[in-house]
């Protein structure tokens, strides 16, 4: 399911209405830009993200890689002299982009993907199956490879996966968004 | 004082979240004997499930909001309505779910009333009863130790004649000159409580305090190390975390570093070498849970709080010295 110009101005209605009113209160300070330990590596910084959502550019934002690398730190919402919920902002577009199937990152929503899989089938998670799955996924078989046997020589790590009762109940909650 | 008691007689519903039984094991582990120690009683939440974590959170509140709420009524079928949740990612989702549990009148606006009523649909559908008035209370592990503070102390005072100063535990606190790191997740999500400074907090190293260990102050205290990009973007979990081994060494003058989120401890202790190799640095700065610390002052051994664990030995701090 594309985007098209019907959804990014519904995105911009919601974050309006319900995540952020007081966006356009935002002047630019750049106080949240200046702690966030990305924002060297975001092809827009967190004001920028702000200003590019006044300027009607979704779009512009869903196809750089700021909102997918966002750490949720929340440095930027809690350092805000005006409190605009800049996190909760990143994280909803973040989220829209998952249901319009355009996630731009793909070695992370590849990562997401086989997470919820995998908490589909145990309703826990499970460490040794992840990392494998995501080495087999990513054509990088031997990615870590030090740390694994770091962590295999002190046995610091549940080999089988812990399957709980309520899993059915678990995956089908799940379902809905793969 | 008799109130004080009250508290610590009732039980506290524990939720270890995956980590904490696998990779973590040692922060399982040394929470569990404090806690004993403590005399603070607990039952692991039955049957719990993963909290969906940082996966589910970027793909839906909604979503990871269902998720958490499960293990919430769990506890509350057990009887229980006081959580712990030590590890730092799963206490934002519960707290977050236990929100939406709480307020059954208006919320904020009309989404947010829409989406509890999907994560009560859901509830409903796993065969939950979500009719009653729920008051539900999850604690993040300082939050709570924070509040046991002068139980620590009575109980660290009580054995002072028993406390064997040679003991292999009492050296290794003794060699300590510890920074404490708080990470990004304690206090600055919305909506959590701010029992604490945001940008300077200090509630580690007054609970450290009642068991007479001194920590240096540090400037990278709430910075993030990189959290779950370690699986992605390896790149910036090496930068990150390297800035804060650099920082805690160079400026604070530490020999080791003092934990509560197995996740930053993952990725400072597991990927030290990386981070040395990926920044050209040379550090080997042990990284311990804050409860392996308490239960050493309290009388454990190193074994028993599994400092064998630990990917950066202790052993580095009585070397250097």
């Amino acid at each position: 399911m594309a985007k098209t110009q019907k959804d990014l101005k519904k995105i911009k209605e919601d974050l309006l209405n319900y995540i952020e009113p007081n966006m356009y209160n935002c002047y630019q300070c750049g106080k949240c830009t200046a702690g966030c330990p990305l924002a060297d590596t975001f092809e827009y910084k967190p004001n920028q993200i702000i200003r590019l959502i006044m300027l009607d550019k979704i779009d512009t934002i869903l196809d750089s890689n700021s909102v997918f690398l966002c750490l949720s730190c929340d440095i930027c919402t809690s350092r805000c002299p005006q409190e605009v919920s800049i996190s909760a902002i990143m994280n909803f577009i973040r989220n829209e982009s998952w249901k319009m199937g355009e996630f731009k990152i793909k070695n992370i929503s590849r990562f997401y993907n086989l997470f919820l899989r995998i908490l589909g089938k145990f309703g826990r998670s499970y460490e040794p199956g992840l990392i494998m799955g995501l080495n087999v996924l990513s054509g990088k078989l031997f990615n870590d490879a030090d740390i694994a046997v770091k962590i295999m020589g002190k046995m610091k790590i549940k080999m089988l996966p812990e399957i709980i009762k309520g899993r059915k109940s678990v995956a089908k909650v799940i379902k809905k968004y793969l | 004082m008799e109130e004080k008691e009250n508290n610590n007689s009732k039980k506290i519903a524990y939720y270890p979240g995956c980590s904490l039984k696998s990779t973590a094991m040692d922060f399982n582990v040394s929470i569990e004997k404090v806690l004993d120690l403590l005399e603070i009683e607990y039952e692991e939440v039955s049957d719990w499930n993963c909290c969906g974590t940082t996966p589910a959170s970027n793909i839906s509140d909604e979503l990871v909001a269902t998720l958490a709420a499960r293990n919430l009524l769990l506890a509350d079928k057990m009887g229980l309505n006081e959580i712990l949740c030590p590890c730092i990612s799963c206490y934002n989702k519960l707290h977050k779910a236990s929100y939406y549990l709480n307020n059954r009148g208006e919320l904020k606006n009309l989404r947010e009333e829409k989406k509890r009523d999907s994560i009560f649909k859901a509830l409903n559908e796993m065969g939950f009863d979500t009719e009653k008035d729920f008051n539900i209370k999850v604690y993040s592990i300082i939050e709570f130790l924070n509040l046991q503070k002068e139980l620590i102390g009575k109980k660290y005072t009580e054995l002072e004649s028993k406390r064997d100063e040679n003991s292999k535990g009492f050296s290794i606190l003794n060699s300590l000159k510890p920074v404490c790191y708080y990470g990004c997740a304690m206090l600055r999500p919305a909506g959590v409580p701010k029992f604490d400074d945001i940008e300077n907090p200090t509630s580690m190293e007054e609970i450290l305090k009642m068991v007479d260990i001194r920590c240096e102050d540090f400037q990278f205290k709430t910075e993030c190390c990189g959290a779950i990009l370690s699986l992605t973007n390896k790149d910036e979990v090496l930068r990150l975390s390297g800035e804060i081994l650099d920082s805690a060494a160079m400026e604070s003058g530490a020999n080791s570093m003092i934990v509560f989120c197995q996740l930053c401890q993952q990725n400072l202790d597991l990927r030290q070498t990386q981070i040395n190799k990926y920044n050209k640095t040379h550090s080997s700065m042990p990284i311990f849970f804050i409860t392996q610390i308490l239960g050493m002052a309290l009388g454990l051994s190193p074994e028993e709080v599994m400092l064998n664990k630990l990917f950066v030995s202790p052993a580095v701090i009585g070397k250097k010295n």
